[in-house]
Protein backbone atom coordinates (compact mmCIF):
# COMPACT_ATOMS: atom_id res chain seq x y z
CA UNK A 1 0.00 0.00 0.00
CA UNK A 2 2.73 2.39 1.12
CA UNK A 3 4.81 1.54 -1.90
CA UNK A 4 1.86 2.02 -4.17
CA UNK A 5 1.19 5.56 -2.96
CA UNK A 6 4.87 6.45 -3.34
CA UNK A 7 4.85 5.02 -6.84
CA UNK A 8 1.66 6.92 -7.67
CA UNK A 9 3.21 10.13 -6.37
CA UNK A 10 6.37 9.68 -8.42
CA UNK A 11 4.31 8.93 -11.50
CA UNK A 12 2.14 12.04 -11.03
CA UNK A 13 5.15 14.23 -10.35
CA UNK A 14 6.94 13.07 -13.46
CA UNK A 15 3.80 13.57 -15.56
CA UNK A 16 3.51 17.10 -14.19
CA UNK A 17 7.16 17.92 -14.78
CA UNK A 18 7.23 16.35 -18.23
CA UNK A 19 4.11 18.07 -19.48
CA UNK A 20 5.23 21.43 -18.07
CA UNK A 21 8.59 21.12 -19.81
CA UNK A 22 6.86 20.09 -23.04
CA UNK A 23 4.45 23.01 -22.81
CA UNK A 24 7.30 25.42 -22.15
CA UNK A 25 9.29 24.15 -25.14
CA UNK A 26 6.25 24.43 -27.41
CA UNK A 27 5.55 27.89 -26.10
CA UNK A 28 9.13 28.92 -26.81
CA UNK A 29 8.74 27.74 -30.39
CA UNK A 30 5.48 29.68 -30.66
CA UNK A 31 7.01 32.72 -29.04
CA UNK A 32 9.98 32.94 -31.40
CA UNK A 33 8.50 31.63 -34.65
CA UNK A 34 4.86 32.70 -34.71
CA UNK A 35 3.75 35.39 -32.36
CA UNK A 36 4.50 36.79 -28.96
CA UNK A 37 0.92 37.55 -28.08
CA UNK A 38 0.63 36.79 -24.33
CA UNK A 39 -2.94 35.58 -24.77
CA UNK A 40 -1.78 32.68 -26.98
CA UNK A 41 0.98 31.84 -24.52
CA UNK A 42 -1.48 31.68 -21.64
CA UNK A 43 -3.76 29.47 -23.73
CA UNK A 44 -0.88 27.05 -24.35
CA UNK A 45 -0.24 26.77 -20.66
CA UNK A 46 -3.91 26.26 -20.00
CA UNK A 47 -3.92 23.30 -22.38
CA UNK A 48 -0.91 21.91 -20.53
CA UNK A 49 -2.52 22.37 -17.14
CA UNK A 50 -5.79 20.74 -18.22
CA UNK A 51 -3.84 17.75 -19.53
CA UNK A 52 -1.91 17.50 -16.26
CA UNK A 53 -5.07 17.69 -14.16
CA UNK A 54 -6.66 15.04 -16.28
CA UNK A 55 -3.81 12.56 -15.98
CA UNK A 56 -2.93 12.97 -12.30
CA UNK A 57 -4.93 12.06 -9.25
CA UNK A 58 -6.27 14.72 -6.89
CA UNK A 59 -6.11 18.51 -7.10
CA UNK A 60 -2.58 19.05 -5.95
CA UNK A 61 -0.71 18.56 -9.21
CA UNK A 62 -3.09 20.78 -11.19
CA UNK A 63 -2.67 23.60 -8.68
CA UNK A 64 1.08 23.09 -8.60
CA UNK A 65 1.17 23.16 -12.39
CA UNK A 66 -0.87 26.38 -12.62
CA UNK A 67 1.35 28.07 -10.05
CA UNK A 68 4.48 27.02 -11.94
CA UNK A 69 2.82 27.97 -15.21
CA UNK A 70 2.10 31.50 -14.04
CA UNK A 71 5.68 31.85 -12.80
CA UNK A 72 7.03 30.51 -16.10
CA UNK A 73 4.90 32.88 -18.18
CA UNK A 74 5.95 35.73 -15.99
CA UNK A 75 9.58 34.77 -16.14
CA UNK A 76 10.07 33.68 -19.75
CA UNK A 77 7.46 35.29 -21.90
CA UNK A 78 6.67 38.74 -20.52
CA UNK A 79 8.80 41.81 -20.34
CA UNK A 80 11.18 42.07 -18.45
CA UNK A 81 12.36 38.60 -19.65
CA UNK A 82 14.01 36.08 -17.26
CA UNK A 83 12.97 37.94 -14.14
CA UNK A 84 10.09 37.26 -11.84
CA UNK A 85 8.04 40.35 -11.46
CA UNK A 86 4.48 40.22 -10.19
CA UNK A 87 4.06 43.95 -9.90
CA UNK A 88 1.65 44.57 -12.80
CA UNK A 89 -1.84 44.32 -11.34
CA UNK A 90 -3.25 41.74 -13.74
CA UNK A 91 -0.89 38.86 -12.72
CA UNK A 92 -2.77 37.81 -9.61
CA UNK A 93 -5.87 37.74 -11.79
CA UNK A 94 -4.20 35.51 -14.43
CA UNK A 95 -2.93 33.23 -11.73
CA UNK A 96 -6.36 32.99 -10.10
CA UNK A 97 -7.97 32.19 -13.44
CA UNK A 98 -5.52 29.40 -14.19
CA UNK A 99 -5.88 28.07 -10.65
CA UNK A 100 -9.65 27.97 -10.94
CA UNK A 101 -9.40 26.27 -14.31
CA UNK A 102 -7.07 23.57 -13.09
CA UNK A 103 -9.26 22.96 -10.04
CA UNK A 104 -12.39 22.60 -12.13
CA UNK A 105 -10.64 20.20 -14.49
CA UNK A 106 -9.20 18.15 -11.65
CA UNK A 107 -12.54 17.99 -9.94
CA UNK A 108 -14.28 16.84 -13.12
CA UNK A 109 -11.74 14.22 -14.02
CA UNK A 110 -11.36 12.83 -10.53
CA UNK A 111 -15.12 12.73 -10.24
CA UNK A 112 -15.48 10.75 -13.46
CA UNK A 113 -12.58 8.52 -12.40
CA UNK A 114 -14.18 7.68 -9.09
CA UNK A 115 -17.50 7.20 -10.86
CA UNK A 116 -15.92 4.64 -13.17
CA UNK A 117 -14.30 2.89 -10.25
CA UNK A 118 -17.62 2.80 -8.47
CA UNK A 119 -19.29 1.32 -11.52
CA UNK A 120 -16.58 -1.33 -11.86
CA UNK A 121 -16.82 -2.30 -8.23
CA UNK A 122 -20.61 -2.44 -8.52
CA UNK A 123 -20.29 -4.75 -11.47
CA UNK A 124 -17.82 -6.91 -9.59
CA UNK A 125 -20.15 -7.07 -6.62
CA UNK A 126 -23.00 -8.05 -8.89
CA UNK A 127 -20.91 -10.81 -10.46
CA UNK A 128 -19.82 -12.00 -7.04
CA UNK A 129 -23.42 -12.03 -5.91
CA UNK A 130 -24.40 -13.99 -9.01
CA UNK A 131 -21.63 -16.50 -8.34
CA UNK A 132 -22.61 -16.66 -4.70
CA UNK A 133 -26.19 -17.29 -5.69
CA UNK A 134 -25.13 -20.11 -8.01
CA UNK A 135 -22.99 -21.59 -5.30
CA UNK A 136 -25.77 -21.29 -2.75
CA UNK A 137 -28.20 -22.92 -5.17
CA UNK A 138 -25.80 -25.74 -5.79
CA UNK A 139 -25.13 -26.17 -2.10
CA UNK A 140 -28.82 -26.22 -1.30
CA UNK A 141 -29.55 -28.73 -4.04
CA UNK A 142 -26.61 -30.86 -3.02
CA UNK A 143 -27.38 -30.92 0.65
CA UNK A 144 -30.96 -31.78 -0.17
CA UNK A 145 -29.79 -34.55 -2.44
CA UNK A 146 -27.22 -35.81 0.04
CA UNK A 147 -29.68 -35.97 2.88
CA UNK A 148 -31.86 -38.57 1.19
CA UNK A 149 -29.27 -41.34 0.86
CA UNK A 150 -27.69 -40.38 4.18
CA UNK A 151 -31.03 -40.82 5.88
CA UNK A 152 -31.29 -44.21 4.25
CA UNK A 153 -27.82 -45.24 5.35
CA UNK A 154 -28.29 -44.01 8.91
CA UNK A 155 -31.70 -45.61 9.25
CA UNK A 156 -30.69 -48.95 7.80
CA UNK A 157 -27.44 -49.20 9.75
CA UNK A 158 -29.11 -48.15 13.02
CA UNK A 159 -31.90 -50.65 12.68
CA UNK A 160 -29.39 -53.37 11.82
CA UNK A 161 -27.36 -52.53 14.88
CA UNK A 162 -30.30 -52.34 17.27
CA UNK A 163 -32.53 -55.08 15.96
CA UNK A 164 -30.15 -57.54 14.41
CA UNK A 165 -31.97 -60.53 15.92
CA UNK A 166 -35.41 -59.40 14.80
CA UNK A 167 -34.58 -59.53 11.12
CA UNK A 168 -34.59 -62.48 8.80
CA UNK A 169 -31.30 -62.96 7.05
CA UNK A 170 -32.83 -61.92 3.69
CA UNK A 171 -34.07 -58.72 5.30
CA UNK A 172 -30.62 -58.01 6.66
CA UNK A 173 -29.14 -58.60 3.25
CA UNK A 174 -31.61 -56.19 1.72
CA UNK A 175 -30.81 -53.49 4.25
CA UNK A 176 -27.08 -53.91 3.71
CA UNK A 177 -27.63 -53.80 -0.02
CA UNK A 178 -29.53 -50.53 0.35
CA UNK A 179 -26.71 -49.04 2.40
CA UNK A 180 -24.27 -50.07 -0.27
CA UNK A 181 -26.37 -48.53 -3.05
CA UNK A 182 -26.86 -45.27 -1.21
CA UNK A 183 -23.15 -45.01 -0.40
CA UNK A 184 -22.34 -45.63 -4.04
CA UNK A 185 -24.67 -42.89 -5.09
CA UNK A 186 -23.07 -40.54 -2.58
CA UNK A 187 -19.66 -41.37 -3.94
CA UNK A 188 -20.74 -40.49 -7.47
CA UNK A 189 -22.17 -37.20 -6.26
CA UNK A 190 -18.96 -36.35 -4.45
CA UNK A 191 -16.95 -37.04 -7.58
CA UNK A 192 -19.23 -34.73 -9.52
CA UNK A 193 -18.75 -32.02 -6.94
CA UNK A 194 -15.00 -32.50 -7.07
CA UNK A 195 -15.09 -31.78 -10.79
CA UNK A 196 -17.03 -28.60 -10.12
CA UNK A 197 -14.46 -27.33 -7.68
CA UNK A 198 -11.78 -28.11 -10.21
CA UNK A 199 -13.46 -25.97 -12.85
CA UNK A 200 -14.16 -23.15 -10.45
CA UNK A 201 -10.67 -22.91 -9.05
CA UNK A 202 -8.97 -23.20 -12.41
CA UNK A 203 -11.30 -20.75 -14.12
CA UNK A 204 -11.27 -21.04 -17.88
CA UNK A 205 -7.70 -22.31 -17.89
CA UNK A 206 -8.32 -26.01 -17.81
CA UNK A 207 -5.40 -28.32 -17.47
CA UNK A 208 -5.83 -29.91 -20.89
CA UNK A 209 -3.55 -32.45 -22.50
CA UNK A 210 -3.94 -34.34 -25.75
CA UNK A 211 -5.88 -37.48 -24.93
CA UNK A 212 -6.71 -40.49 -27.07
CA UNK A 213 -10.49 -40.57 -27.38
CA UNK A 214 -10.60 -44.39 -27.25
CA UNK A 215 -8.95 -44.40 -23.85
CA UNK A 216 -11.19 -41.78 -22.35
CA UNK A 217 -14.30 -43.53 -23.60
CA UNK A 218 -12.99 -46.89 -22.39
CA UNK A 219 -12.21 -45.56 -18.92
CA UNK A 220 -15.53 -43.87 -18.52
CA UNK A 221 -17.35 -47.06 -19.51
CA UNK A 222 -15.20 -49.12 -17.13
CA UNK A 223 -15.83 -46.73 -14.28
CA UNK A 224 -19.55 -46.71 -14.95
CA UNK A 225 -19.68 -50.51 -15.11
CA UNK A 226 -17.98 -50.72 -11.75
CA UNK A 227 -21.03 -49.04 -10.32
CA UNK A 228 -23.69 -50.39 -12.68
CA UNK A 229 -22.42 -53.83 -13.70
CA UNK A 230 -25.53 -54.58 -15.77
CA UNK A 231 -25.22 -51.47 -17.92
CA UNK A 232 -25.83 -52.37 -21.56
CA UNK A 233 -24.04 -49.90 -23.80
CA UNK A 234 -23.33 -50.20 -27.53
CA UNK A 235 -20.20 -48.24 -28.32
CA UNK A 236 -19.14 -47.17 -31.79
CA UNK A 237 -15.73 -45.59 -32.24
CA UNK A 238 -14.39 -44.00 -35.41
CA UNK A 239 -11.68 -45.95 -37.29
CA UNK A 240 -9.18 -43.09 -36.86
CA UNK A 241 -7.17 -42.52 -33.71
CA UNK A 242 -8.27 -39.17 -32.37
CA UNK A 243 -6.24 -36.94 -30.10
CA UNK A 244 -8.31 -34.24 -28.47
CA UNK A 245 -7.12 -31.66 -25.95
CA UNK A 246 -9.08 -32.11 -22.74
CA UNK A 247 -8.97 -32.68 -19.03
CA UNK A 248 -9.61 -36.42 -19.15
CA UNK A 249 -11.00 -36.66 -15.61
CA UNK A 250 -13.63 -34.03 -16.30
CA UNK A 251 -14.67 -35.36 -19.71
CA UNK A 252 -14.97 -38.83 -18.23
CA UNK A 253 -17.26 -37.37 -15.61
CA UNK A 254 -19.43 -35.87 -18.36
CA UNK A 255 -19.63 -39.14 -20.28
CA UNK A 256 -20.41 -41.08 -17.11
CA UNK A 257 -23.13 -38.64 -16.13
CA UNK A 258 -24.72 -38.76 -19.57
CA UNK A 259 -24.56 -42.56 -19.81
CA UNK A 260 -25.93 -43.00 -16.32
CA UNK A 261 -28.66 -40.52 -17.08
CA UNK A 262 -29.62 -42.43 -20.21
CA UNK A 263 -29.52 -45.79 -18.41
CA UNK A 264 -31.46 -44.80 -15.33
CA UNK A 265 -33.97 -42.29 -16.59
CA UNK A 266 -35.01 -43.58 -19.98
CA UNK A 267 -37.16 -46.26 -18.31
CA UNK A 268 -36.30 -48.68 -21.05
CA UNK A 269 -34.55 -52.02 -21.28
CA UNK A 270 -33.21 -51.22 -24.72
CA UNK A 271 -29.40 -50.80 -24.63
CA UNK A 272 -28.15 -47.26 -24.99
CA UNK A 273 -26.06 -46.18 -27.93
CA UNK A 274 -22.75 -44.35 -27.50
CA UNK A 275 -21.33 -43.08 -30.79
CA UNK A 276 -18.12 -41.14 -31.31
CA UNK A 277 -17.87 -39.39 -34.66
CA UNK A 278 -14.87 -37.73 -36.24
CA UNK A 279 -15.70 -34.45 -37.99
CA UNK A 280 -13.31 -31.99 -39.61
CA UNK A 281 -12.81 -29.68 -36.64
CA UNK A 282 -14.73 -31.41 -33.91
CA UNK A 283 -15.36 -34.73 -32.25
CA UNK A 284 -18.99 -35.62 -31.61
CA UNK A 285 -20.03 -37.75 -28.66
CA UNK A 286 -23.61 -38.95 -29.04
CA UNK A 287 -25.40 -40.73 -26.24
CA UNK A 288 -28.73 -42.05 -27.42
CA UNK A 289 -31.35 -43.87 -25.43
CA UNK A 290 -34.55 -45.53 -26.56
CA UNK A 291 -36.82 -44.63 -23.70
CA UNK A 292 -39.42 -42.12 -22.66
CA UNK A 293 -37.48 -39.11 -23.96
CA UNK A 294 -37.27 -35.68 -22.44
CA UNK A 295 -40.23 -33.46 -21.71
CA UNK A 296 -40.37 -30.73 -24.35
CA UNK A 297 -40.85 -28.00 -21.77
CA UNK A 298 -37.65 -29.05 -20.03
CA UNK A 299 -35.43 -29.04 -23.10
CA UNK A 300 -34.57 -25.36 -22.86
CA UNK A 301 -33.35 -25.31 -19.30
CA UNK A 302 -32.21 -28.89 -18.90
CA UNK A 303 -28.59 -27.85 -18.32
CA UNK A 304 -29.09 -24.93 -15.94
CA UNK A 305 -29.41 -26.97 -12.77
CA UNK A 306 -33.09 -26.35 -12.17
CA UNK A 307 -34.24 -29.50 -13.92
CA UNK A 308 -35.21 -31.38 -10.83
CA UNK A 309 -38.95 -30.99 -10.37
CA UNK A 310 -39.56 -34.65 -11.06
CA UNK A 311 -36.99 -35.65 -8.47
CA UNK A 312 -39.57 -36.92 -6.06
CA UNK A 313 -41.87 -38.45 -8.64
CA UNK A 314 -39.45 -40.87 -10.26
CA UNK A 315 -36.71 -40.86 -7.63
CA UNK A 316 -34.12 -39.50 -10.04
CA UNK A 317 -31.92 -37.88 -7.48
CA UNK A 318 -29.52 -35.23 -8.54
CA UNK A 319 -30.09 -35.42 -12.27
CA UNK A 320 -30.26 -31.63 -12.56
CA UNK A 321 -26.94 -31.14 -10.86
CA UNK A 322 -25.27 -33.81 -12.97
CA UNK A 323 -26.37 -32.18 -16.22
CA UNK A 324 -25.45 -28.67 -15.16
CA UNK A 325 -22.00 -29.99 -14.25
CA UNK A 326 -21.74 -31.54 -17.72
CA UNK A 327 -22.66 -28.20 -19.20
CA UNK A 328 -20.02 -26.28 -17.28
CA UNK A 329 -17.32 -28.84 -18.06
CA UNK A 330 -18.06 -28.89 -21.79
CA UNK A 331 -18.31 -25.09 -21.93
CA UNK A 332 -14.97 -24.79 -20.17
CA UNK A 333 -13.56 -26.96 -22.97
CA UNK A 334 -14.99 -24.54 -25.57
CA UNK A 335 -17.39 -27.22 -26.70
CA UNK A 336 -21.16 -27.43 -26.82
CA UNK A 337 -23.65 -29.82 -25.31
CA UNK A 338 -27.22 -30.18 -26.52
CA UNK A 339 -30.16 -32.37 -25.76
CA UNK A 340 -32.99 -33.32 -28.09
CA UNK A 341 -35.63 -35.95 -28.60
CA UNK A 342 -35.54 -38.35 -31.52
CA UNK A 343 -38.34 -40.70 -32.60
CA UNK A 344 -37.80 -43.28 -29.90
CA UNK A 345 -36.05 -41.53 -27.05
CA UNK A 346 -33.56 -38.86 -26.10
CA UNK A 347 -30.17 -37.93 -27.49
CA UNK A 348 -27.39 -35.90 -25.88
CA UNK A 349 -24.67 -34.54 -28.09
CA UNK A 350 -21.34 -33.17 -26.88
CA UNK A 351 -19.09 -31.48 -29.38
CA UNK A 352 -15.45 -30.96 -28.47
CA UNK A 353 -13.06 -28.99 -30.70
CA UNK A 354 -10.01 -30.90 -31.88
CA UNK A 355 -7.70 -27.90 -31.98
CA UNK A 356 -6.57 -26.13 -28.89
CA UNK A 357 -8.39 -22.84 -28.60
CA UNK A 358 -6.39 -20.08 -27.02
CA UNK A 359 -9.07 -18.05 -25.34
CA UNK B 1 0.70 -73.26 6.41
CA UNK B 2 2.75 -70.13 6.24
CA UNK B 3 0.66 -67.01 6.33
CA UNK B 4 1.63 -63.91 4.42
CA UNK B 5 2.07 -60.86 6.62
CA UNK B 6 0.45 -57.63 5.53
CA UNK B 7 1.39 -54.35 7.15
CA UNK B 8 -1.51 -51.95 6.84
CA UNK B 9 -0.57 -48.29 7.26
CA UNK B 10 -3.74 -46.24 7.49
CA UNK B 11 -4.84 -43.55 9.92
CA UNK B 12 -8.59 -43.73 9.26
CA UNK B 13 -9.86 -46.21 11.81
CA UNK B 14 -12.95 -47.27 9.87
CA UNK B 15 -10.97 -48.05 6.74
CA UNK B 16 -8.22 -49.81 8.62
CA UNK B 17 -10.87 -51.82 10.51
CA UNK B 18 -12.72 -53.22 7.55
CA UNK B 19 -9.56 -53.78 5.53
CA UNK B 20 -7.79 -55.70 8.28
CA UNK B 21 -10.92 -57.74 9.02
CA UNK B 22 -11.36 -58.79 5.44
CA UNK B 23 -7.65 -59.48 5.02
CA UNK B 24 -7.51 -61.77 8.07
CA UNK B 25 -10.66 -63.54 6.92
CA UNK B 26 -8.79 -64.28 3.68
CA UNK B 27 -5.95 -65.91 5.60
CA UNK B 28 -3.45 -63.08 5.87
CA UNK B 29 -1.72 -62.02 9.05
CA UNK B 30 -2.44 -58.31 9.44
CA UNK B 31 -0.60 -55.66 11.44
CA UNK B 32 -1.86 -52.11 11.56
CA UNK B 33 0.04 -48.88 11.94
CA UNK B 34 -1.64 -45.52 12.10
CA UNK B 35 1.39 -43.24 11.91
CA UNK B 36 4.45 -43.11 9.71
CA UNK B 37 6.86 -43.56 12.62
CA UNK B 38 5.02 -46.64 13.85
CA UNK B 39 4.92 -47.97 10.29
CA UNK B 40 8.67 -47.67 9.81
CA UNK B 41 9.53 -49.41 13.06
CA UNK B 42 6.96 -52.17 12.43
CA UNK B 43 8.20 -52.63 8.88
CA UNK B 44 11.78 -53.15 10.04
CA UNK B 45 10.85 -55.52 12.88
CA UNK B 46 8.20 -57.59 11.04
CA UNK B 47 9.60 -57.68 7.51
CA UNK B 48 6.09 -57.94 6.08
CA UNK B 49 5.39 -59.62 2.74
CA UNK B 50 3.21 -56.76 1.53
CA UNK B 51 2.84 -53.15 2.61
CA UNK B 52 -0.45 -51.30 2.21
CA UNK B 53 0.24 -47.61 2.51
CA UNK B 54 -2.18 -44.71 2.68
CA UNK B 55 -0.39 -41.64 1.36
CA UNK B 56 -2.15 -39.18 3.66
CA UNK B 57 -0.67 -39.87 7.08
CA UNK B 58 -0.78 -37.37 9.93
CA UNK B 59 2.92 -37.29 10.84
CA UNK B 60 4.86 -38.09 7.67
CA UNK B 61 4.67 -37.80 3.94
CA UNK B 62 3.81 -41.19 2.48
CA UNK B 63 6.42 -40.61 -0.22
CA UNK B 64 9.10 -40.42 2.49
CA UNK B 65 8.02 -43.79 3.89
CA UNK B 66 8.34 -45.39 0.45
CA UNK B 67 11.82 -43.93 0.03
CA UNK B 68 13.00 -45.05 3.45
CA UNK B 69 11.65 -48.58 3.08
CA UNK B 70 13.11 -48.89 -0.40
CA UNK B 71 16.59 -48.28 1.02
CA UNK B 72 16.59 -51.70 2.64
CA UNK B 73 13.63 -53.73 1.40
CA UNK B 74 12.11 -54.71 -1.93
CA UNK B 75 8.85 -55.97 -0.49
CA UNK B 76 5.83 -54.95 -2.55
CA UNK B 77 4.27 -51.62 -1.57
CA UNK B 78 0.66 -50.96 -2.51
CA UNK B 79 -0.31 -47.33 -2.27
CA UNK B 80 -3.85 -46.36 -1.33
CA UNK B 81 -4.85 -42.90 -2.46
CA UNK B 82 -7.89 -40.82 -3.22
CA UNK B 83 -8.97 -40.20 -6.77
CA UNK B 84 -7.93 -36.94 -8.48
CA UNK B 85 -4.38 -37.26 -7.18
CA UNK B 86 -2.84 -38.65 -10.37
CA UNK B 87 0.29 -36.70 -9.69
CA UNK B 88 0.78 -38.34 -6.28
CA UNK B 89 0.17 -41.77 -7.73
CA UNK B 90 2.77 -41.34 -10.44
CA UNK B 91 5.22 -39.91 -7.93
CA UNK B 92 4.67 -42.82 -5.55
CA UNK B 93 5.10 -45.36 -8.34
CA UNK B 94 8.25 -43.67 -9.53
CA UNK B 95 9.57 -43.56 -5.95
CA UNK B 96 9.33 -47.35 -5.81
CA UNK B 97 5.77 -48.29 -4.98
CA UNK B 98 4.55 -51.34 -6.88
CA UNK B 99 0.92 -50.50 -7.46
CA UNK B 100 -1.88 -48.34 -6.24
CA UNK B 101 -5.51 -48.59 -5.29
CA UNK B 102 -7.95 -45.75 -5.52
CA UNK B 103 -10.23 -45.01 -2.61
CA UNK B 104 -12.89 -46.23 -2.31
CA UNK B 105 -11.76 -49.70 -3.27
CA UNK B 106 -13.56 -53.02 -3.14
CA UNK B 107 -12.22 -55.93 -1.16
CA UNK B 108 -12.02 -58.20 -4.20
CA UNK B 109 -9.94 -55.57 -5.98
CA UNK B 110 -7.63 -55.29 -2.98
CA UNK B 111 -7.18 -59.06 -2.79
CA UNK B 112 -6.38 -59.27 -6.49
CA UNK B 113 -3.74 -56.54 -6.18
CA UNK B 114 -2.15 -58.20 -3.16
CA UNK B 115 -2.01 -61.56 -4.97
CA UNK B 116 -0.46 -59.92 -8.03
CA UNK B 117 2.19 -58.11 -6.05
CA UNK B 118 3.04 -61.25 -4.06
CA UNK B 119 3.40 -63.20 -7.26
CA UNK B 120 5.70 -60.59 -8.73
CA UNK B 121 7.85 -60.48 -5.61
CA UNK B 122 8.05 -64.29 -5.65
CA UNK B 123 9.18 -64.25 -9.23
CA UNK B 124 11.78 -61.70 -8.30
CA UNK B 125 13.04 -63.91 -5.49
CA UNK B 126 13.24 -66.88 -7.83
CA UNK B 127 15.71 -64.94 -9.86
CA UNK B 128 13.81 -65.03 -13.14
CA UNK B 129 14.16 -61.84 -15.07
CA UNK B 130 12.35 -63.18 -18.14
CA UNK B 131 9.22 -65.20 -17.48
CA UNK B 132 9.68 -68.83 -18.44
CA UNK B 133 6.06 -69.37 -19.36
CA UNK B 134 3.99 -67.91 -22.08
CA UNK B 135 1.56 -65.26 -20.91
CA UNK B 136 -2.06 -66.26 -21.12
CA UNK B 137 -5.20 -64.25 -20.41
CA UNK B 138 -8.56 -65.22 -21.86
CA UNK B 139 -7.88 -65.86 -25.57
CA UNK B 140 -4.61 -63.97 -25.68
CA UNK B 141 -1.33 -65.84 -25.58
CA UNK B 142 2.15 -64.38 -25.76
CA UNK B 143 5.17 -66.60 -26.30
CA UNK B 144 8.19 -64.61 -25.18
CA UNK B 145 10.68 -66.95 -26.85
CA UNK B 146 9.04 -67.05 -30.25
CA UNK B 147 7.96 -63.44 -29.87
CA UNK B 148 4.55 -64.41 -31.12
CA UNK B 149 1.13 -63.20 -30.08
CA UNK B 150 -2.04 -65.13 -30.80
CA UNK B 151 -5.66 -64.54 -30.00
CA UNK B 152 -7.72 -67.73 -29.95
CA UNK B 153 -4.96 -69.35 -31.98
CA UNK B 154 -4.97 -66.65 -34.65
CA UNK B 155 -1.59 -64.89 -34.97
CA UNK B 156 -1.65 -61.12 -34.44
CA UNK B 157 0.84 -59.01 -36.34
CA UNK B 158 2.38 -56.21 -34.32
CA UNK B 159 5.20 -53.88 -35.25
CA UNK B 160 8.43 -54.41 -33.25
CA UNK B 161 7.67 -51.39 -31.07
CA UNK B 162 4.13 -52.56 -30.45
CA UNK B 163 5.41 -56.01 -29.50
CA UNK B 164 7.89 -54.50 -27.07
CA UNK B 165 5.14 -52.52 -25.36
CA UNK B 166 2.83 -55.50 -25.09
CA UNK B 167 5.60 -57.82 -23.90
CA UNK B 168 6.70 -55.36 -21.24
CA UNK B 169 3.16 -54.96 -19.95
CA UNK B 170 2.59 -58.72 -20.05
CA UNK B 171 5.74 -59.39 -18.05
CA UNK B 172 4.34 -57.03 -15.44
CA UNK B 173 0.76 -58.19 -15.85
CA UNK B 174 -1.69 -57.10 -13.19
CA UNK B 175 0.52 -54.22 -12.16
CA UNK B 176 0.07 -50.66 -13.26
CA UNK B 177 3.00 -49.43 -15.36
CA UNK B 178 3.48 -45.69 -15.55
CA UNK B 179 3.86 -44.02 -18.93
CA UNK B 180 7.45 -43.13 -18.10
CA UNK B 181 8.28 -46.73 -17.13
CA UNK B 182 6.94 -48.03 -20.45
CA UNK B 183 8.60 -45.24 -22.39
CA UNK B 184 12.05 -45.82 -20.91
CA UNK B 185 11.75 -49.57 -21.30
CA UNK B 186 10.69 -49.45 -24.94
CA UNK B 187 12.46 -46.36 -26.27
CA UNK B 188 15.40 -46.35 -23.87
CA UNK B 189 16.35 -44.04 -21.03
CA UNK B 190 16.64 -40.98 -23.27
CA UNK B 191 13.07 -41.20 -24.51
CA UNK B 192 11.17 -37.97 -24.86
CA UNK B 193 9.06 -36.98 -21.92
CA UNK B 194 6.05 -36.51 -24.20
CA UNK B 195 4.12 -39.75 -24.10
CA UNK B 196 1.99 -39.06 -27.17
CA UNK B 197 3.88 -41.60 -29.26
CA UNK B 198 3.21 -44.30 -26.67
CA UNK B 199 -0.47 -43.51 -26.58
CA UNK B 200 -0.84 -43.55 -30.32
CA UNK B 201 0.97 -46.90 -30.42
CA UNK B 202 -1.31 -48.14 -27.67
CA UNK B 203 -4.41 -47.09 -29.62
CA UNK B 204 -3.08 -49.10 -32.57
CA UNK B 205 -2.34 -52.11 -30.36
CA UNK B 206 -5.85 -51.97 -28.98
CA UNK B 207 -7.30 -52.01 -32.47
CA UNK B 208 -5.37 -55.19 -33.15
CA UNK B 209 -5.86 -56.96 -29.83
CA UNK B 210 -9.17 -55.88 -28.46
CA UNK B 211 -12.43 -56.88 -30.05
CA UNK B 212 -13.97 -53.63 -28.87
CA UNK B 213 -11.35 -50.97 -28.12
CA UNK B 214 -13.91 -49.06 -26.06
CA UNK B 215 -14.29 -51.98 -23.68
CA UNK B 216 -10.80 -53.44 -23.46
CA UNK B 217 -10.35 -56.81 -21.81
CA UNK B 218 -6.55 -57.13 -22.07
CA UNK B 219 -4.92 -53.75 -21.61
CA UNK B 220 -6.58 -51.20 -19.35
CA UNK B 221 -5.86 -47.51 -19.16
CA UNK B 222 -5.34 -45.78 -15.85
CA UNK B 223 -5.94 -42.23 -16.97
CA UNK B 224 -3.09 -39.91 -16.10
CA UNK B 225 -0.96 -42.76 -14.75
CA UNK B 226 -0.30 -45.55 -17.22
CA UNK B 227 -1.46 -48.98 -18.34
CA UNK B 228 -2.33 -52.23 -16.64
CA UNK B 229 -2.41 -55.54 -18.45
CA UNK B 230 -4.89 -58.23 -17.45
CA UNK B 231 -3.49 -60.75 -14.98
CA UNK B 232 -1.58 -63.73 -16.30
CA UNK B 233 -3.76 -66.81 -16.06
CA UNK B 234 -1.03 -69.41 -16.55
CA UNK B 235 -1.65 -71.89 -13.71
CA UNK B 236 2.01 -72.30 -12.76
CA UNK B 237 2.24 -68.56 -12.20
CA UNK B 238 -0.43 -68.68 -9.53
CA UNK B 239 0.58 -68.74 -5.93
Amino acid sequence: MQRNTVQQMLRDLSITAGLLVLTTILTFILFFKVSDNPANIALFYIIGIITISKHTSGYFYGILASAIGVIFINCFFTYPYFTINFSPPDYPFTFLCMLALSMVTSATTSHSKSQAELLASHEKELMEAEKEKLRANLLRAVSHDLRTPLTGILGASASLEEQWENYESTERQELIHNIHDDANWLLNMVENLLSVTQIQTEGSQLNTTLEVVDEVVAESVTRLKKRLPDADIHITLPPEILLVPMDAMLIEQVLINLMENALLHSHSEHPIEFIVENHTNNVYFRIIDYGVGLKEEHLNHIFDGTYSENVSSDGSKGIGIGLSICYSIITAHHGTITARNHDKGAEFLCILPKEKINA
Amino acid sequence: MHKFTVLLIEDEKSISDFTSKSLSSQGYRVCCASTGREALSLASSLCPDVLLLDLGLPDMDGMEIIRQIRTWSSCPILVISARTQEHDKVQALDAGADDYLTKPFGISELMARIRTSLRHSNRLNNGYSVPQHPYRAKDLEIDFFKRSITIAGQPIHLTPIEYKIVAFLAQNSGKVMTYSAVMSNVWGPYAESDNKILRVNMANIRRKLEQNPAEPIYIFTEVGVGYRMADDETPSNRI
